[in-house]
């Protein structure tokens, strides 16, 4: 399993897709910090905690790595040597998801780092009085962590799924950027709303998310968000592994 | 020798694969290869070669029959990276990655050292480009990292498909010599190709196959044998008629000139004419290639290429011009 684990930071390393979405997540996380601060909204420690767990926003970009991890191999055909290396799904489902999983730990350091760079030095010169260990904030930073290490697990699963690499990048982006807001509109199907992968991490990483409800919908709590991005993370990945990367490779 | 010891032989047995449930790729196919030779897995396009290479290999499941190498199906192998060694299209990297992680990757997977990249790369004759990306290759410089992907893990059987595609002329000299010298290591080799004469040249043996059904199989001296013909060409064809007339022989007569001889070797054709006092243009053997033997046993079914076997039937010595 290590050697495998090792071969998927190589396959991450030896192309540039992984910096380039770092950039974007680091963008990203960036704004979260930037534009609440320059637009005065940072009062107290409520709001920072809150800046800082829409960090949690990045899981876009960790959805996408997650989803490239497989679907690459498929359209590159390496998912051949791969296959006759390692013929067990399981053994290569496995070792992307735990490489993955750090990988959103690196990710994760990143953006909060960042976060921190720009937002603690600009709060003090700005005389906020908060503390980087109350009001949340240390609940919003560990919800980021735990949803960018879990969405680059249901990306991939989506990925194994799927396998065609078009398809699941836009039909997933499409998903988490526009369908979710959709289904929380339409009556009678909006109930499942606080299920879906985008509002499951905002009730781990966004300390504010219950305070209000969304057309009448209210999140779950951070608890059971984690339980609800779990099933959307391992869901997909046991499928795919078991059924969809096992059909034949031509 | 890293390759653990086991016997390398392939063995298809009544292989079959349906497609969508109703294309026959492959149909209830058993062809056995041995170690030590280079076995040419030969058929058109389309005939099945390369799903039953990857049956062989466990990517695609057959409908019914087995596949073994060494007597385990390929996704039981332990370390199969290190047993069997495959390239199976010569389009399968990543375009942004170089030759050289493109191999470090698979040996780190198949957990050998990653300076066999750099080895496998040397012996391919890549060595430099190794460090290029594979988007900036040729058709001919793919084949190559493709074989040397194959090579990594020092494998008993290694197993080709059609690994000439997009070689120039030197490489494909080169690539004979080195399925040579792996099958004269005692390994098993097994290479599909829908040019012939390529395989002629290298391979020992043959199983050919045909809209996914086997046609023959065994080595090429046993599948041409007895099948060179005599082609003799004469301007008086009525006194070599007269000369061959009571002999044990098969004649074809492609033009009036021209016969074409089966059953008498060229010395005896010789001196059947010397004797009958019949003036001679040309004598010479012509030896049954591979190709002819393919259009043969298929029945003139493969569309592409003039047949260059037998005439069709009706030419009799002294028919019809």
């Amino acid at each position: 399993m290590i050697r495998l684990i090792n071969a998927e930071f190589l396959k991450l390393r030896t192309t540039q897709v992984w910096f380039w979405l770092l950039l974007a997540a680091v963008a990203i996380s960036a704004l979260t910090v930037i534009g609440p601060i320059a637009s005065g909204d940072v009062h107290r420690g409520r709001d920072v905690a809150n800046m800082f767990g829409n960090a949690g926003i990045a899981y876009i970009v960790l959805f996408v790595l997650g989803v490239l991890g497989v679907t690459t191999e498929f359209r590159y055909q390496t998912i051949t040597p791969t296959v006759l290396l390692t013929p067990s799904r399981w053994a290569i489902v496995t070792a992307k998801m735990i490489t993955y999983a750090l990988v959103g730990v690196a990710y994760s350091i990143v953006c909060v780092f960042i976060q921190l760079a720009i937002a603690v030095p600009w709060l003090s010169a700005k005389n906020v009085d908060y503390s980087l260990s109350k009001d949340g904030v240390p609940h919003a930073i560990a919800g980021v962590f735990v949803v960018l290490v879990l969405f680059g697990i249901v990306g991939l699963g989506v990925g194994a799924l799927v396998r065609n690499q078009i398809v699941a990048v836009s039909v997933g982006v499409i998903f988490l950027l526009v369908l979710e807001q959709i289904i929380v509109a339409i009556p009678g199907v909006k109930h499942v709303y606080p299920y879906l992968p985008g509002p499951a991490a905002r009730s781990i990483a966004d300390v504010t998310a219950r305070d209000d409800s969304i057309n009448g919908v209210h999140l779950l709590t951070a608890g059971g968000g984690v339980v609800v991005l779990l099933l959307w993370a391992f869901v997909p990945a046991i499928i795919g592994a078991a059924f969809s990367m096992n059909r034949d490779i031509t | 020798m890293s390759a653990p010891p086991m016997d390398g032989r392939i063995v298809v047995d009544q292989l079959t694969k349906v497609f969508g449930g109703k294309v026959r790729a492959v149909d209830r196919l058993s062809f056995a290869v041995e170690p030590g030779s280079v076995t040419g897995f030969l058929g058109p396009n389309g005939a099945g070669k390369t799903t039953t290479l990857r049956m062989v290999l466990g990517l695609v499941h057959p409908t019914s029959g087995r596949a073994t190498i060494g007597g385990l199906p390929y996704r039981q192998l332990p370390m199969p990276g290190r047993v069997v060694g495959a390239a199976l299209e010569s389009s399968s990297f990543h375009p942004a990655r170089t030759g050289r992680n493109h191999l470090r990757i698979l040996a780190t997977v198949a957990g050998l050292p990653v300076k066999r990249a750099d080895e496998v790369l040397a012996l391919v004759g890549l060595g430099d480009a190794g460090r290029r990306k594979v988007r900036g290759y040729s058709m001919g410089m793919r084949q190559r990292l493709g074989l040397a992907a194959a090579l990594l893990g020092d494998p008993r059987v290694v197993v080709l498909d059609e690994p000439a595609n997009g070689l120039d002329p030197d490489g494909i000299r080169w690539l004979r010599g080195l399925l040579r010298h792996l099958a004269d290591e005692g390994r098993t080799v097994l290479i599909s190709s829908h040019q012939l004469n390529e395989v002629q040249e290298v391979a020992d043996r043959v199983v050919i196959l045909n809209r996914g059904q086997l046609v023959q199989q065994g080595s090429i001296a046993e599948l041409t044998a007895g099948t060179d013909s005599v082609v003799v060409r004469t301007p008086n064809p009525a006194a070599m008629h007269a000369a061959l007339t009571g002999e044990p022989v098969q004649v074809d007569q492609p033009d009036p000139a021209t016969f074409r001889i089966r059953g008498l070797a060229a010395d005896h054709v010789g001196h059947l004419a010397f004797v009958g006092g019949v003036e001679l243009h040309e004598l010479r053997v012509d030896r049954f290639d591979l190709e002819d033997l393919f259009f043969a046993l298929t029945a003139g079914e493969h569309q592409s290429g003039p047949p260059a076997g037998p005439p069709p039937a009706g030419f009799a010595p002294g028919g019809p011009a």
